[in-house]
């Protein structure tokens, strides 16, 4: 039961990463210097998808909190500058994708971008130091309280949180190809493809930063699933890069979609049994069964998620279905 | 400043900007569904044009809705992580059920309805925005269970200093749910209703075009008010039973059963403060009176007949100028519930000062500021484009506006936007 929840929450969390991930992508090129036009556009292929992508992130922490309840509390207070940042982000991007068409002057429309691109980075950035504070551990005392929040700043947590930032940037430039008309998509491919060596560089940078950290090392419980991430990160993104060569943008939106969802499911595996291993005393680390709802919560949580996951899944199928292919002339405009 | 007082304040905060805009959402929505649903069966293009304009404002107002939504589910767990530790178990099953069945749905239905107009079947684009309200109402069911819980705990057992659930039922019968979710939900409403006659008072004053819809939303508005404030009193007055019964310290310590309770927890927990500010009551007060005052806008209604209540223009500027008022009770009405429970997190079981996280108070500090800074921006500037799209009247909403036919040179940047 824990670990059904616990797969759950993985898919949620990994299905945020890929889906708002491009939302983050895109909202990260609103800085590569085009045109009010072009920013429309991309902001348009966005368009109906944007707001089911972001929810993801809710349910997942709805998940957090009813499935997760201790972990919940010990992993957002504990972690709170990174969560914090990362929320001050999502908050941005979500108000100013929403809002900044709402104005008719094209210099407030360039103002609410920048505003779209910081939350972007720092939504991206914020995960991404999470992401790292599962690996590296974190201080959890014998009382159950994480102590302090200095243990954020490390240079892994930095590696990963600009690593993070590079992949969805390519990710970000990889949906614009598929989705944008095919004579911008040409443009963008060429971007996408530019920034593929730079998360490269990105990921390789964190994984010996990791090597060398001895926190990481020492929390990680499963070296060897922790050893295959880069490794299969590596493969994704150079997959991304010869599927752009080819023309073939689906394939190279998989491969960028499994770049942000494999560090989900590895660092998960890698941690395994424990979610959050503690610095400062083996005693405090927090197993996923420990951090658990106990039974009858899972069981109530369980008889509603049975039935609701087809329906969930089934209407954000039914929103990329209707509004697949790339925009045109008559997609519709709104943000 | 200590971490407890900064997170009260940042709770505050969030949640009273988060309220202001949820109840516009909620009771927009239920008109919209009105007059989308009306247009579909009559195919009078004047239900469309309505939908249109009235819907750009709700889509407007839904940003900060969401944005602040996600906040304080965050909030919860970055200031509040001793609540999760220990009633989690049963607290946090409710908002788990409220981000996936509600929330989520929510979302994912109203991106399609923005974008869908001229685009999916009128049917489907229709069965929609019903699933936005839906759901939408749904999410306040379920926020209501939760916050009921914290009123009133039910349906649990404490193993080991840890709160675990026993009937999911009786979180659902708390005598603190019924009557509040009815007068929340008739209170938003209330302020959809008012929203949609203000404005369209405005056009009127203004002779603004667009006379006959304009004339047609005030008539909606202010027949939706006089009979939401009524539901709204009547809920709110027999809610007096339930709370007294299960909260008798909610406003004020001094009857006997409150006597009674005090001394209770004074032996279970040691001797401490148990009774709330005086916040919670004298805002009770106020919101009282304004509920009554409000209730006046029955006499409007016989100005309809003829369009009296256009002619004369002073019921004009009457409905205009009382739009402030509906938002000024629910956020009283919210401070009553939510300060009455003081020093409770979930009353009698835990109180807040075990219930705030450990963090240092420069950290809480700046979060306070950080995000009551950008939040109210945010809110400040929300309400200022709706004002101006208010204003601009419906000529051409940008929300369903229809694609440039084939052949003629496609245009992605609308002149009007």
């Amino acid at each position: 039961m824990d670990l059904a929840w616990y797969v759950l929450l993985g898919l949620f969390n990994a299905c945020y990463l890929v889906l708002a991930g491009y939302d983050y992508g895109v909202g990260l090129l609103l800085a590569r210097g085009g045109g009010a036009a072009e920013r429309r556009a991309a902001l348009t292929a966005l368009g109906p998808f944007f707001l089911g992508n972001e929810v993801w992130l809710v349910a997942a922490v709805g998940i957090l909190f009813g499935a997760f309840p201790l972990l919940e509390g010990e992993l957002l207070a504990g972690c709170y500058p990174a969560v914090a940042g990362a929320l001050a982000g999502v908050v941005l991007v979500t108000a100013g994708v929403q809002l900044r068409s709402r104005s008719t002057d094209e210099r407030v429309r360039a103002r609410w971008d920048r505003v779209v691109m910081i939350g972007s980075a720092l939504a991206a950035l914020g995960w991404g130091v999470l992401l790292a504070a599962l690996l590296q551990g974190v201080p959890r005392q014998a009382d159950g309280h994480v102590a302090g929040v200095s243990h954020l700043v490390t240079p892994f947590a930095a590696a990963v949180g600009l690593a993070l930032v590079a992949v969805v940037a390519v990710h970000g430039a990889t949906f614009l190809t598929l989705r944008l008309p095919s004579a911008d998509a040409a443009v963008v491919g060429r971007t996408a493809r530019r920034l593929v060596p730079v998360a490269l560089t990105a990921v390789a940078l964190a994984t010996v930063v990791g090597l060398l950290s001895s926190r990481v090392r020492d929390a990680v419980q499963r070296p060897a699933v922790a050893v295959l991430l880069p490794v299969l990160l590596v493969a994704a993104l150079l997959a991304a890069r010869a599927a752009l060569a080819r023309r073939r943008p689906g394939w190279a939106l998989v491969a960028t979609g499994a770049a942000l969802a494999l560090p989900v499911g590895l660092v998960g595996a890698a941690l395994w049994p424990y979610v959050l291993v503690s610095t400062t005393d083996p005693g405090a680390s927090l197993t996923v069964a420990d951090a658990a709802a106990s039974a009858p919560t899972l069981r109530l949580l369980g008889w509603v998620a049975l039935p609701l996951l087809p329906a969930l899944l089934g209407f954000q199928a039914m929103c990329w279905w209707v509004f697949r292919g790339r925009t045109d002339g008559r997609a519709p405009v709104y943000w | 400043m200590d971490t407890l007082l900064l997170a009260r304040l940042q709770f505050a905060t969030t949640t009273s900007i988060h309220f202001l805009f949820v109840v516009v959402t909620l009771g927009l929505v239920t008109l919209l569904v009105g007059m989308q649903t009306a247009g579909v069966l009559t195919g009078n293009p004047k239900w469309e044009r309505l939908t249109r304009y009235w819907g750009q404002l709700y889509v407007i107002n839904y940003v900060l809705g969401i944005a602040t939504g996600i906040v304080m589910e965050f909030q919860f767990g970055l200031n509040w992580s001793g609540l999760s530790r220990y009633v989690g178990n049963v607290f946090g099953a409710p908002l788990a059920i409220e981000t996936l069945v509600a929330f989520f749905l929510e979302s994912t239905f109203l991106g399609m309805w923005i974008f869908g107009w001229h685009r999916l079947r009128k049917g489907v684009h229709l069965a929609l925005l019903w699933g936005v309200a839906i759901t939408a109402y749904a999410s306040a069911f379920w926020i209501m269970v939760a916050n009921s819980w914290l009123q009133n705990p039910v349906g649990y057992e404490v193993r080991d200093g840890i709160a675990h659930l026993t009937d999911f039922g009786a979180l659902l019968t708390n005598p603190s749910l019924g009557m509040a979710f009815g007068h929340v939900v008739s209170a938003a409403l209330l302020v959809g209703g008012m929203v949609m006659a203000a404005v369209s008072a405005w056009h009127l004053i203004r002779r603004t075009t667009d006379f006959a819809l304009f004339r047609t939303s005030l008539r909606i508005g202010l027949v939706t008010s006089a009979l939401a404030i009524s539901l709204v009193q009547g809920f709110g007055f027999a809610q007096f039973g339930p709370v007294g019964g299960v909260q008798p310290t909610k406003f004020g310590g001094q009857s006997p059963e409150a006597q009674a309770l005090i001394a209770e927890w004074t032996a279970r927990f040691g001797p401490g403060d148990y009774t709330p500010p005086v916040l919670a009551s004298v805002g009770l007060g106020f919101m009282i009176l304004t509920g009554f005052t409000l209730g006046c806008v029955w006499l409007l209604l016989p100005l309809l007949f003829r369009d009296w209540i256009i002619r004369l223009r002073f019921p004009l500027w009457l409905t205009l100028l009382a739009l402030p008022l509906p938002f000024v009770a629910v956020i009283l009405g919210w401070i009553a519930r939510e300060v009455g429970r003081q020093p409770w997190v979930a009353y009698g079981l835990l109180s807040t000062e075990q219930a705030v996280s450990p963090v240092g108070a420069p950290v809480m500090l700046t979060s306070l500021i950080g995000f009551s800074l950008l939040l109210g921006t945010l809110a400040v500037t929300n309400w200022v484009l709706l004002a101006r799209h208010a204003a601009r009247g419906a000529a051409d909403p940008p929300l369903g506006r229809p694609p440039a036919p084939p052949g003629e040179p496609a245009h992605p940047e609308p002149a009007l936007v």
